[in-house]
């Protein structure tokens, strides 16, 4: 059967079942049945049928035991449990006891406690009172160490503390006021008092100081130092003490400034060099010169250093008393500057350099007032010495204007300017070439253009026509012609001469004429025209035929036009010995066209009176041969 | 406060000269302003301008006294010479005549000024190379001759411009440090802060018996 395993017997067959299932138990997976097995190798060492019979009744004896053993075990934690449940309890009692204890406390503490909470609230007030006093203490008071430098000793020396300790005091005295609103009005007032007191102290002591500082300030150079400043700016609440300590400073920069002038006039650089100013007084210009440009720097420093001192206070507050302490620290120099220029002035250096020093003066002038106000003493003492100096120059123009009319001079033998008026004109040329090294405004200019020229140019005028008087005709007009050209080419090299010129212009075109007439006249003379001439003009034609009037008869007319050939053939023979002296080339010619103009016109009219019929003339084109166009031609 | 600007220990005075139009007032705006002054007009007469600067960490305050070119201030300019500490001499490289004239300049500087001015020769407006009518060398052996201190600067673009001022209050520093400056001499040119500690090393030897005179 076992040849024909088939599936469906095998199952169906019970044996094999448990053959196979015996065949697949594996007896090593089996962990019961391994323990079981070794606990039976435990106790059953030999395999004999005895044991084997026995095994049965040897198990149970062995599960009995066992079971023995389990319960004294057990019986010994059941014991153990009895006694912990035994202290569980105890101390449950312990427990309850405790609470029942503490409950009594409790009730027992309770005022206590409520006592307790009342004094913590009282005493966090009572700190909190303690710090708003504080606090007000610290608002409204001094530390004693701020008060210690406030009220200082005489000897001790300011310092950044006091002014924070000052700027403290000034605003606790502000502050204070919001409790004057309040109800705290009598420490508000105590307080103010207070204060009030420190303050006072506090700026008295801050004014001497100050004073005593700026009385230190005479150096050449200046140390501005920075508690200076603020002193100077704390003072601005004390308007009064703030000007005493400007005015000690502009006393004490004031002699600074006149002690380094002196020093700079007389003494001059360490080695030398430069030399004092004083060395050069010889020359006038240089010599002011140097003064005024050692002025102008030394006030535009003065000013630095003023405006160094006075950084801290605000400037809408500064200007005025800048000016004026500006003012007072320069009045010092103005005394010994004007004496000096005043005995530079005296001394006469003449016209010209009178005249350089009183623009040099209103350079200046212009120069320093633009760093100082114009109230300053030293602007004034520069405008004094300029007005002076244009006083003296107009007196010494003046002097010699007088000394011209005093003493007229004849005309020189060849009619030219006499050396009078070339010396005043080389010195009219001199004083109006000096603008030109000037820095006056042009207004000023024209001024002072229009009175030298009136001093000068009129009395020079005067003079020519006096010493012209004696003169005839030619020789007048000649003279004055030449005066007048040589005052007309040197003002026409000058600004706002312009009307001067004109009325030059005018009478030089005056004597001009009456030359040209001269010229003419002596012309026509000489070759016997003239005396036809005025009898032609006057000819009336009811006095009958010009041919019949004696002097022109045709014979007369015959000669005179010969001699007027001959003219013709040489003009220059003809001309006034006076034409010749005329300085001016142009005007020369100006003369001489101008007269023959005037000879052509009388040659015309004769031509037209000869060839009149009305004048009864045989054969006037034989007589008067040329015609005018032929003359114009011939005299151009 | 301490840095407040009005706090230097030293003033030097400077003096710029040299012709007409070469550039003296625009050196000056550039300095004092650090700008370029396009059209500036002529100076008449003199201005002047101020800066502080620092040398070797002293604060020096620099015045700086402008003269006019023209011909016809010298007489008036003149006057500003004395007591200058520095004096810049200017000459515009593109003009030649300006450049001519610079003995004349010397002479007026060395005749006005103290034996230790120092003196130093700007080459203005280098930033028109295309026009130089003046060597870089040909100056420069001029200024060795001489003894001047030397630089092409330019006012328009502000080219060595600090350099030439700064070197030549490094200069002045360094006579006064050498004591070949007097500084209680009057007319230095400088003027010094006395409560300054270093004040005490330089020289002395000139009594200071200074008493207000007003005569």
């Amino acid at each position: 059967m076992s040849d024909t395993p088939a599936p469906s017997q095998s199952q169906s067959n019970p044996l094999a079942r448990k053959l196979n299932k015996i065949l697949e138990s594996r007896l090593d997976n089996d962990k019961e049945m391994l323990d079981a097995l070794e606990a039976l190798s435990q106790f059953f060492g030999e395999n004999s049928l005895r044991s084997r019979r026995n095994l049965r009744g040897d198990i149970e004896h062995r599960s009995l035991t066992i079971n023995e053993e389990f319960a004294v075990a057990f019986k010994e934690v059941k014991e153990q449990l009895d006694g912990i449940h035994e202290d569980v309890r105890a101390m449950s009692e312990c427990c309850q006891d405790m609470t029942s204890r503490l409950k009594v406390a409790k009730e027992q503490t309770h005022d206590l406690i409520n006592q307790t909470t009342k004094l913590q609230a009282e005493s966090q007030l009572l700190q909190m009172k303690s710090e708003v006093a504080d606090a007000f203490l610290s608002k409204f008071q001094l530390q004693p160490a701020e008060m210690k430098v406030l009220r200082g000793g005489h000897n001790t020396n300011m310092t950044e503390d006091f002014f924070s300790a000052l700027e403290r005091a000034k605003s606790i005295h502000n502050d204070v006021k919001v409790l004057l609103r309040t109800n705290q009005q009598t420490a508000g007032l105590e307080i103010m008092e207070s204060m009030a007191l420190h303050l006072e102290t506090a700026y008295e002591r801050l004014y001497r100081w100050t004073q005593a500082e700026c009385r230190l300030l005479t150096g050449d150079s200046l140390e501005v130092s920075p508690l200076l400043c603020q002193a100077m700016s704390a003072l601005q609440d004390r308007p009064v003490l703030f000007r005493y300590s400007l005015d000690e400073y502009g006393t004490a920069r004031r002699t600074a400034v006149v002690r380094g002038f002196i020093d700079a006039l007389t003494r001059g650089g360490a080695s030398g060099t430069p030399r004092p100013i004083e060395m050069h007084s010889h020359d006038p210009l240089r010599y002011v010169g140097d003064m005024l440009a050692w002025l102008h720097q030394a006030t535009a420093s003065e000013k630095e250093y003023l405006q160094a001192v006075l950084k801290m206070v605000p400037e809408d507050c500064v200007e005025e008393p800048m000016a004026e302490v500006l003012g007072h620290i320069t009045e010092g120099v103005c005394r010994p500057f004007k004496v000096r220029v005043e005995h530079v002035l005296v001394a006469e250096p003449g016209p010209v350099i009178l005249y350089k020093l009183a623009n040099l003066l209103n350079f200046y002038h212009h120069t320093i007032g633009s760093i100082l106000q114009g109230s300053s003493s030293l602007l004034a003492t520069t405008e004094d010495m300029h007005q002076l100096s244009k006083k003296l120059f107009m007196n010494s123009l003046n002097c010699h204007a007088s000394k011209l009319m005093e003493k007229v001079e004849l005309p020189p033998a060849d009619l030219g300017p006499t050396a009078a008026l070339n010396q005043t004109m080389a010195l009219l040329r001199e004083i109006l070439s000096s603008y030109d090294s000037s820095v006056v405004p042009l207004d000023a200019r024209r001024t002072d253009f229009t009175e030298v020229l009136s001093c000068v140019v009129d009395p020079l005028l005067q003079m020519c026509a006096m010493s012209a008087s004696q003169l005839n005709p030619a020789d007048m007009a000649t003279y004055m012609v030449n005066c007048l050209y040589m005052m007309k080419t040197t003002l026409s090299l000058f600004e706002f001469t312009d009307q001067r010129l004109e009325m030059l212009s005018a009478q030089v075109d005056a004597h001009l004429d009456t030359l040209v007439n001269e010229q003419a006249s002596f012309t026509l003379s000489h070759v016997g025209l003239a005396h036809m001439y005025s009898v032609v003009q006057q000819h009336q034609p009811r006095e009958g035929p010009l041919s019949a009037v004696h002097g022109l008869d045709r014979n007369s007319i015959k000669t005179a036009m010969k001699q007027f050939d001959a003219f013709l053939a040489s003009p220059d023979d003809l001309v006034l010995p006076q034409c010749k002296f005329l300085l001016s080339a142009t005007l020369r010619d100006v003369v001489d066209k101008r007269s023959m103009d005037v000879i052509r016109q009388v040659y015309e009219q004769l031509y037209t009176a000869v060839t009149d019929p009305a004048n009864k003339y045989e054969d006037p084109n034989e007589l008067v041969q040329r015609t005018p166009q032929q003359i114009k031609q011939l005299l151009s | 406060m301490a840095a407040g600007p009005y706090n230097y220990s030293y003033i030097f005075k400077y003096i710029i000269i040299g012709d007409m139009g070469v550039g003296k007032s625009c050196l000056l705006h550039q300095f004092t302003e650090k700008k370029f002054m396009a059209d500036c007009p002529h100076t008449i007469g003199v201005e002047f301008g101020t800066r502080i600067i620092e040398v070797s960490g002293q604060k020096i305050k620099l015045q700086i006294w402008d003269t006019a070119g023209q011909e016809r201030f010298r007489a008036v300019t003149r006057s500003y010479y004395r007591g200058a500490a520095g004096a810049l001499m200017v000459y515009d490289i593109t003009r030649r005549s300006t450049y001519n004239h610079l003995s004349s300049w010397l002479t007026d500087a060395r005749n006005l000024t103290n034996p230790n001015t120092v003196i130093f020769l700007i080459g203005n407006k280098c930033d028109l190379e295309a026009q130089r009518d003046v060597t870089y060398e040909e100056a420069k052996q001029f200024a060795d001759e001489n003894g001047l201190l030397f630089l092409e600067a330019s006012a328009k673009t502000g080219e060595n411009v600090e350099e030439a001022f700064l070197d030549t209050a490094r200069k002045i520093y360094q006579n006064i440090q050498d004591g070949s400056l007097d500084l209680n001499a009057a007319e230095s040119g400088v003027q010094h802060k006395p409560s300054s500690p270093r004040g005490t090393q330089l020289s002395n030897d000139q009594p200071t018996n200074k008493e207000g005179c007003a005569c």
